[in-house]
């Protein structure tokens, strides 16, 4: 095709749409408070992505992000992890005492999953992390049923938090506190006819869930290999379902019959990638979809005309990075990214080689 | 420094009103030189947050404690120690479970998009519901010190019917909300009561009726018929089989190329061990460019592949050109006149029948249709179709 001159990834605007994000949001946003860690992850990631991170991040800042980080590690008797933000945290200073604290300002899977691969995006050295917290924290989060929920102690449980408490055992390379049989048979149903998985058992085949059922069955060490494999047969069905789910405009859409969204170009992308599927998507069109998406003044949106945030904007990149068009334009050429850990691949390699607990002495 | 009137819409400040003057306000710890994404809160959500940790802080239980996580929950649908908190203080103010879930109805078709109003909604529900004998719910529950000593109101909470009524509500706003959807899917499963289930076919109905792409309508109807265990009056799989199979093919008549209903006749035949192939007769008319009313003629001999359980070894050329063929089928329903075809959903399905079949002619058959897929029909999956043709042409591979 003609390179249309439109067809350029804006790096310098998406790495300011970010900044602007890690720097402030306005008031209208109370609701991040409750995930302020996964959003300092989106933009940290995108930066990392776009290689801008050190350029426009100076290091007294990235060493402040790093202790704010580190502020939010947070010590239960079931766990020690990360939480969102301090928002719910009544000690008035450091040396207060957390006793009658845990309850309400708990650490929660998903942020901690979060802050570890911003720690490694930020190159820490990952030695403030607490190791054996952070196994008594997901052996804690494990429910009955083999599912985990966010917190530990019984709880909401659904395949994201399954992803994220498996992402932790990856990097620490400790499985010890997982009933790891139980977890794939929790993931097993919720495996759907159409293909796909459900974030919950009986629950509607989505792009998100099967990422993280996907990914999870991945994650496991390779003693389990022969457990966690889709069969011959679901492995088709599941990549017919992924396949489907490009929609005509080029983007993917996370549920059959939905329109395209740009996180999902990662979600159903990952799924085909970490499946050994990836010739199977059309690059140029799905890139063509994001590039429609860019916003005037940066960031990524999940839809041509809307407004953007630092999900979408990371996990568009995200896409990009793992499926680039074929283009003699360089803005799109993005570093190689792991698509079981959801960073770079320098960034992954660097959260394994620094978290393993066998790594420290 | 208020110039602020006190109305409806603008209560005054925490901090302002005498009745909290007793309480100590704790404002967020976040003094850090460079914490990520700071919030500008509005002047509303930081006074009734820095209330809401000075409460946390003493413990405090009590009537004033639900107005004021109300408030929180209004300004932060998401922020899940507020509602925790509010919890545990219905519970141990012996607060009106049914009341708090008649205010929970608003909430819902506000805030549909939030993961904590529906856990909350699951919470006040198994309470109000549970078995005499049971001495604790047995479903989620957050980790909680307070035990719970709710005795139940006097009231006796609306039957479970009522909270189907609510969802089928809550799913006007928002047809495909996900969080709507799994509830209702939670609602039928926990507890599981026969009169619970027998409406859900016709509610699957109406909604398919609304809109026959809706997939969430569709998935449910998978669950309530396949992935749940039998109904009551669904014990005759043979019969259900049939029945949803004519549903699913008059609706794929309706709209060729709803990816929704093909995906769920893939799912009944999967899920009964029936050959594709038995569906060769209804499929055939929408892989066609047009439809044609007037062809009730034994069909095209190079992609007819009629065929039954039984023959689905032989020999394509011994079929028998059975007279069924030339009278109009009422189970197998034809494209309405200016469907939008050929339908590549039903091209995939016929090179899927052919593939099933496995001979190499068969193979082959399969093949052109896959390259009509990749080079005309469906051309976006260009590459998939190229896989599609690769695999079954090198299978070893
Ligand atoms: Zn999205």
């Amino acid at each position: 095709m003609a390179e249309d001159p439109n067809f350029t990834l804006n790096k310098a605007s998406h790495a300011s749409h970010c900044l602007r994000c890690l720097r402030g949001l306005p008031g209208s946003f109370a609701e991040a408070d409750t995930s302020r860690v996964a959003i300092g992850f989106y933009c940290l990631g995108a930066l990392d992505i776009l290689g801008l991170l050190s350029q426009k991040v100076n290091e007294s800042v990235r060493q402040g992000y790093i202790d704010w980080i580190y502020n939010q590690q947070t010590a239960s008797p079931l766990g020690t992890g990360f939480r969102p933000s301090p928002y719910s945290s009544v000690s008035t200073s450091a040396s207060d005492s957390q006793q009658d604290d845990h309850l309400f300002d708990r650490p929660n899977l998903i942020m901690t999953y979060t802050a570890l691969l911003s720690l490694a995006i930020l190159r820490d050295d990952l030695t403030r992390v607490d190791r054996k917290g952070l196994v008594n924290l997901v052996r804690h989060s494990q429910q009955d049923d083999g599912s985990f929920s966010a917190f530990p102690g019984k709880g909401e449980a659904d395949l994201r938090i399954v992803y994220t408490a498996f992402a932790i055992c990856h990097m620490l390379d400790d499985w010890s506190s997982v009933n790891i049989d139980k977890a794939i048979s929790f993931i097993r149903t919720c495996r759907t006819y159409e293909g796909g998985y459900g974030e919950v058992p009986f629950s509607e085949a989505q792009g998100g869930p099967t990422y993280c059922a996907l990914a999870s069955l991945h994650l496991l060490p390779a003693e389990y290999s022969s457990s966690a494999t889709l069969s011959v047969k679901e492995r088709r069905s599941t990549v017919r379902w992924l396949a489907q789910n490009q929609a005509k405009d080029g983007g993917f859409r996370g549920r059959t019959e939905k329109v395209a969204d740009a996180c999902y170009s990662f979600w159903c992308g990952a799924s085909l990638r970490i499946l050994g599927a990836a010739n199977e998507v059309d690059e140029a069109s799905n890139a063509d979809f994001l590039n429609r998406c860019q916003f005037r003044t940066g960031g990524i949106a999940k839809t041509p005309n809307e407004v953007p945030d630092p999900y979408h904007t990371y996990l568009s990149l995200a896409a990009l990075a793992m499926y680039p068009p074929k283009t003699e334009n360089l803005t799109w050429s993005l570093p190689r990214l792991d698509p079981l850990l959801n960073a770079t691949e320098e960034t992954a390699r660097w959260a394994r080689d620094h978290l393993r607990i066998s790594a420290i002495s | 420094m208020s110039s602020r009137t006190s109305s409806p819409d603008f209560p005054p400040l925490y901090a302002e009103r005498p009745e909290w003057s007793d309480v100590v306000p704790i404002p967020q710890n976040d003094e850090d030189a460079n914490p990520i994404a700071p919030i500008f809160y509005t002047p509303e959500y930081k006074d009734a947050t820095d209330y809401f940790r000075g409460i946390v802080k003493t413990g405090e239980k009590s009537k004033r404690v639900l107005e004021l996580t109300e408030s929180i929950i209004r300004l932060n649908p998401a922020h899940y120690s507020a509602w925790q908190y509010r919890y545990q203080t219905l519970l141990s103010t012996s607060s009106s479970l049914s009341d708090e879930l008649t205010l929970m109805d608003t909430y819902a078709t506000e805030f549909l998009k939030t993961y904590q109003v529906w856990h909350h909604r699951r919470l006040l529900l198994t309470l109000l519901h549970q078995p005499p004998s049971s001495p604790s719910p047995s479903s989620p529950t957050p980790t909680t010190t307070t035990s719970p000593t709710h005795t139940p109101t006097t009231t006796p909470p609306l039957p479970l019917q009522a909270e189907l009524t609510f969802i089928t509500s809550a799913l006007r706003t928002d047809a495909k909300n996900y969080h709507t959807w799994a509830y209702r899917q939670w609602v039928l499963s926990h507890f599981s009561r026969p009169e619970l289930w027998s409406g859900e076919i016709s509610f699957v109905e109406s909604m398919l009726d609304e809109d026959v792409r809706n997939n969430s309508a569709w998935h449910h109807r998978f669950f309530v018929v396949f992935a749940s265990g039998v109904r009551e009056g669904d014990e005759d799989r043979e019969e259900v089989r049939r029945r949803e199979l004519a549903y699913t093919k008059e609706k794929i008549a309706l709209a060729p190329n709803n990816g929704s209903a093909w995906n769920y006749l893939r799912g009944i035949l999967t899920h009964t061990h029936t050959p594709f192939a038995t569906q060769a007769d209804f499929v055939l008319p929408y892989t066609l460019p047009y439809p044609s009313p007037s062809q009730t003629e034994p069909l095209d001999k190079d992609v007819d592949v009629k065929m039954t359980d039984e023959d689905k070894d032989t020999d394509k050329d011994e079929k028998n050109s059975s007279p069924e063929n030339t009278v109009v089928d009422l189970e197998n329903p034809r494209p309405e006149a200016g469907a939008d075809l050929p339908s590549p959903l039903a091209i995939e399905f016929m090179a899927d029948i052919y593939e099933e079949r496995g001979g190499k002619e068969d193979v082959l058959s399969a093949v052109e249709l896959w390259k009509s897929l990749r080079d005309e029909h469906d051309t976006i999956r260009k590459n998939y179709w190229e896989f599609r043709i690769n695999d079954a042409l090198h299978p070893s591979r």
